[in-house]
């Protein structure tokens, strides 16, 4: 019988890569929860607020983007707009093209990993170097995030090692620290070369158009001090209504994310440097993509546009610890990639329509979820999709049968009692195809089919 | 044709077009996610400085501990902008004592001074803007990095420094030194940013 | 998930068996029915049941489910409280089939089931305001807190109860947020994954010897049993319903 594409992969997957991500995820997971629990007496009540006001503000993202284009504009910064991923991607090399611009340094967003910006900056002859620890080595090693917090959770220190000998950055040498300090010593060249830096966005306030990013590293902070172009790319969805949201906002998503009540860096950026000052960019571009994003708005899922991308939900998540990040074959693994990768490949939803049955539907991913995201709802949603518009789906069963014989009484009770044959047996040696992948790691306990219903009905007769 | 603005502002609209009504913006009070711990601490200059040293920044109240500080560190060379030169007279010991930054010498300044534009008490943050910081890469480059905080200028919560946001294009609140944990999920200071994080209170 | 606000919660009470209680665990079943009847009640068990659809719906075969759903909606007519013994059929009836239903005209039919439906715990604690439960029960035991009762009063409700029965101790165990990796179909459709989520679950729970290893949800159970049982290592498994009864029983 065929095999479920992530069950496959995790089935495959390394050992060492398997208990690597268990054990940091778990531990992410204990961090958050500790965080939250010592801080608050209802953590739930919050995070229902931070959902409202996420639903609030995607349910009026036309008033809101316009808003926050003005704001932007209003403090001299450029602001643009792109359908697709290809167009997202045109804007920032027409931008850099234009300013003769040859360099650029990255700071890790989720959105230019969506629309391939690197791939297609190489093409256009123009350098993009990511300057996040985890994303430079990545990038290095040709290989994709499988964490949307913990790019190479996947990876240890000696792959790490080994990159970093192969790419010249010294002999090898698998300490983190020095790690750290030669990835240090590196980026500072990068930075001081580039042109334009290059950030994603957390939230944008639509009364003060602040762009506000999260970062614990600084790189994000050096793009914008060195070069003399900003390009920031945002989703559409991004927008909040204004400034006095993020006291909520920003205490759930360092908490949810990394267990920090503030992650260490949190910038707001609203414009390029006035003129008068020595460094920082002269030039800020915003480009808001859509990338489906609007298609999505218009679907029963809409609620998966509330999210911050903490990564609380591939943490907790159990088939994630299993199946790890790249199990999930896009940008955006775990419960949050079970629903949001395959509405962000529009047509190609049936190509991706397996993931959403990556789950057994727990319910762990909305118990963390800082913005109350119903996730296994629009899992059992996009299962529906699937099943309507007859996507491939390997190992599961048929239920016409099973809705007939269920919903007719005396075929059910006659089926409950005649089944009582299985006892007698061996069930491995059945042609049942359902069956035999349970036998495989489980027996199933005796048939008793019937046996309740008459002790039912003498009782009634005493 | 119609450009990417307009086509994307119709698909929002029309995606929102058909809903029965819309989620009302939440009303809040401004406290609402304040840690329950924040009560029992009346002081905000003592709360900053706790949370602030929980974060990994070092907090200090007078001048010569802290220069006692960056030279039990190594510090050799210390950037000290125009404004602050009544502290440079301070700064004796080090070898080399300078007021002006320049890009050519990113790497070669141990210690930066840069006065910030204020601080939150409640996460221990540091406050920078670009009205405050003489150079961006001076409160950024350098190792050890001092904000100069000034105790009037101390919201108690988050949500008081939100509501008091300066008009400056480039705000950012630092809660301690800039750390990773990407290699193995251990914890290791001084990535890109400081590695030695501190404030002077004055 | 959320709940309807106002359950009723009378003394003359609908048991859904369940479909694997109706099959496999009978003992379950009659357990819930001599509880209930302890409790106060009186039992009906409507005979045509069969299943609450759970299976179509989470393989998204949302009209073969709705269906079945049809079906129980005729069969549980009335007011009365409809109660469970299985968190994630209770979740079906009060969670799951409004959403399958929401663009359908008999929503309203599926949402008056959905407001009278009660998970057994949380019926005895929260519906009969039982605080307590008399009896005995010398044991250490793991319990497992079933998924489809995350945000819902259950999981509270059946350790509040089963921390009051004289002699039984509940043992803490790691990662306990975490799935037994049952999920239904998932169980077949991702059988590695499935199983490896169990065994680690399995170890969490039997760190420290427990008695019984205990949930509020028979499929867990099932799943958790026959994990143990195959891998040589069986473990003992209980519905908390079967320690009330079996407390109730050494009352006296
Ligand atoms: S879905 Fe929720 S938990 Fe998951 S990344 Fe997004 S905000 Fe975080």
């Amino acid at each position: 019988m065929a095999e479920q594409k992530v069950e496959l992969f995790a089935r495959r997957l390394d050992r060492g890569v398997q208990q690597a991500v268990h054990s940091n995820s778990a531990a992410g997971t204990e961090k958050r929860y500790t965080v939250l629990g010592t801080d608050y007496s209802a953590p739930d009540d919050l995070r229902r607020l931070a959902g409202q006001i996420r639903q609030h503000a995607i349910e009026h993202l036309d008033t809101y983007l316009e808003q926050a284009e003005q704001s932007l504009k209003r403090q001299g910064a450029h602001v643009h707009y792109a359908v697709t991923a290809e167009d997202a991607c045109r804007a920032v090399s027409d931008i850099l093209q234009k300013a003769g611009a040859k360099k650029v340094v990255k700071s890790k967003s989720m959105i230019s990993e969506e629309i391939h910006l690197n791939d297609h900056l190489g093409s256009v002859g123009i350098e993009s170097v990511e300057t996040d620890l985890g994303e430079y080595i990545i990038q290095i090693d040709g290989d994709h995030p499988s964490h949307i917090v913990k790019p190479i959770i996947h990876k240890n220190r000696r792959d790490i090692a080994k990159s970093f000998e192969r790419e010249g950055l010294g002999d090898y040498n698998d300490d983190p620290e020095t790690i750290t300090r030669r990835a240090r010593v590196f980026m500072r060249d990068k930075y001081l070369q580039a042109d334009a830096g290059i950030t994603g966005a957390n939230f944008v306030s639509a009364e003060t158009g602040r762009l506000v990013l999260v970062t614990n590293e600084g790189n994000s902070r050096f793009c914008l001090a060195a070069p003399k172009i900003h390009i920031a790319l945002v989703g559409i969805e991004k927008v909040i209504p204004s400034d006095a949201e993020l006291a909520v906002l920003l205490n759930l998503l360092g908490r949810s994310a990394t267990g920090q009540q503030l992650t260490v860096y949190t910038e707001f950026i609203n414009g390029p440097a006035r003129t008068d000052r020595p460094s920082g960019p002269q030039e800020m571009h915003v480009i808001f993509v859509d990338n489906e994003r609007s298609q999505i708005l218009a679907s029963d899922c809409r609620e998966i546009l509330r999210c911050i991308r903490c990564g609380a939900c591939l943490n907790v998540c159990p088939v994630y610890r299993q199946a790890s990040g790249h199990a999930y074959r896009s940008v955006y693994p775990g419960p949050v990639g079970a629903v949001l990768s395959p509405l962000l490949a529009g047509k190609n939803f049936k190509q991706l329509a397996d993931l959403p049955k990556a789950s057994s539907l727990c319910g762990a991913c909305n118990e963390v979820c800082p913005v109350d995201i119903p996730i296994p709802d629009l899992l059992l949603k996009l299962r529906n999709r699937g099943h309507e518009e007859h996507a491939p789906s390997p190992g599961t069963p048929p239920m016409g049968a099973f809705a007939k014989l269920a919903s007719s009484p005396m075929l059910w009770r006659f089926a409950m009692k005649s089944n009582k044959v299985m006892n007698l047996v061996p069930l491995e040696k059945l042609p049942l195809p359902y069956l035999q992948p349970w036998l495989k790691t489980r027996t199933l306990p005796e048939w008793r089919g019937g046996e309740f219903r008459s002790w039912m009905k003498d009782r009634r007769k005493k | 044709m119609s450009t990417a603005r307009e086509q994307i502002f119709s698909s929002v609209r029309a995606a929102l077009a058909p809903l029965p009504e819309r989620t009302a913006r939440p009303v809040f009070s401004k406290d609402v996610a304040e840690p329950h711990w924040l009560a029992a601490e009346a002081d905000s200059l003592a709360l900053f400085q706790k949370r602030a040293e929980a974060t990994g920044t070092k907090c200090f109240t007078d001048m010569e501990s802290c220069a006692a500080w960056l030279r039990s560190q190594g510090v050799r060379t210390v950037y000290i902008p125009a404004p602050l030169t009544r502290l440079a007279a301070l700064c004796s010991e080090f070898s080399e004592v300078t007021s002006e930054y320049t890009r050519a010498r990113v790497n070669e300044i141990d210690a930066a001074f840069t006065p910030a534009a204020g601080a939150i008490a409640e996460s221990g943050s540091i406050i920078l803007s670009d009205e405050s910081t003489p150079d961006r890469l001076a409160a950024l480059a350098p190792w050890h990095h001092i904000a100069l905080v000034s105790r009037a200028e101390i919201h108690r919560t988050i949500a008081d420094a939100l509501a008091a946001m300066p008009d400056d294009p480039n705000l950012i609140w630092v809660t301690g030194p800039s750390k990773t944990a990407d290699v193995e999920g251990i914890l290791i200071q001084g990535v890109h940013g400081p590695g030695a994080q501190a404030c002077l209170i004055l | 998930m959320t709940h309807s606000p106002s359950r009723p919660n009378g003394r003359t009470v609908q048991l859904m068996a369940t479909c694997l209680c109706d099959a496999f665990f009978d003992d379950v079943a009659k357990a819930t029915v001599e509880v209930l009847e302890h409790a106060g009640c009186e039992v009906e068990f409507p005979e045509n049941q069969t299943c609450c659809g759970q299976p179509a719906f989470n393989c998204g075969d949302w009209p073969a489910s709705r269906e079945v759903m049809r079906h129980t909606t005729r069969v549980f007519e009335g007011d009365k409280p409809v109660i469970v013994p299985s968190g994630s059929c209770a979740a079906m009836l009060f969670h799951g089939a409004p959403l399958e239903f929401e663009k359908e005209k008999d929503l309203p039919t599926v949402q008056k089931l959905a407001n009278r439906t009660w998970e057994l715990a949380d019926f005895l604690v929260n519906g009969l305001g039982i605080e307590k439960w008399p009896g005995r029960f010398p044991a250490r035991i793991a319990f497992h807190r079933a998924c489809h009762t995350r945000g819902t009063g259950s999981g509270e409700a059946a350790l509040k109860l089963l921390q009051s029965i004289d002699g039984l101790e509940v043992i803490p165990f790691g990662e306990a947020e975490q799935c037994c990796g049952f999920g239904g179909t998932f169980s077949v459709s991702f059988p590695h994954v499935s199983s490896s989520m169990g065994c680690l679950k399995l170890e969490h729970m039997t760190a420290s010897n427990p008695d019984f290893i205990v949930s509020g949800d028979m499929s867990c159970l099932m799943h958790l049993g026959g994990l143990a049982d195959r891998g040589g290592q069986p473990v003992k498994t209980l519905h908390f319903v079967q320690i009330l009864q079996s407390a109730l029983h050494r009352h006296g």
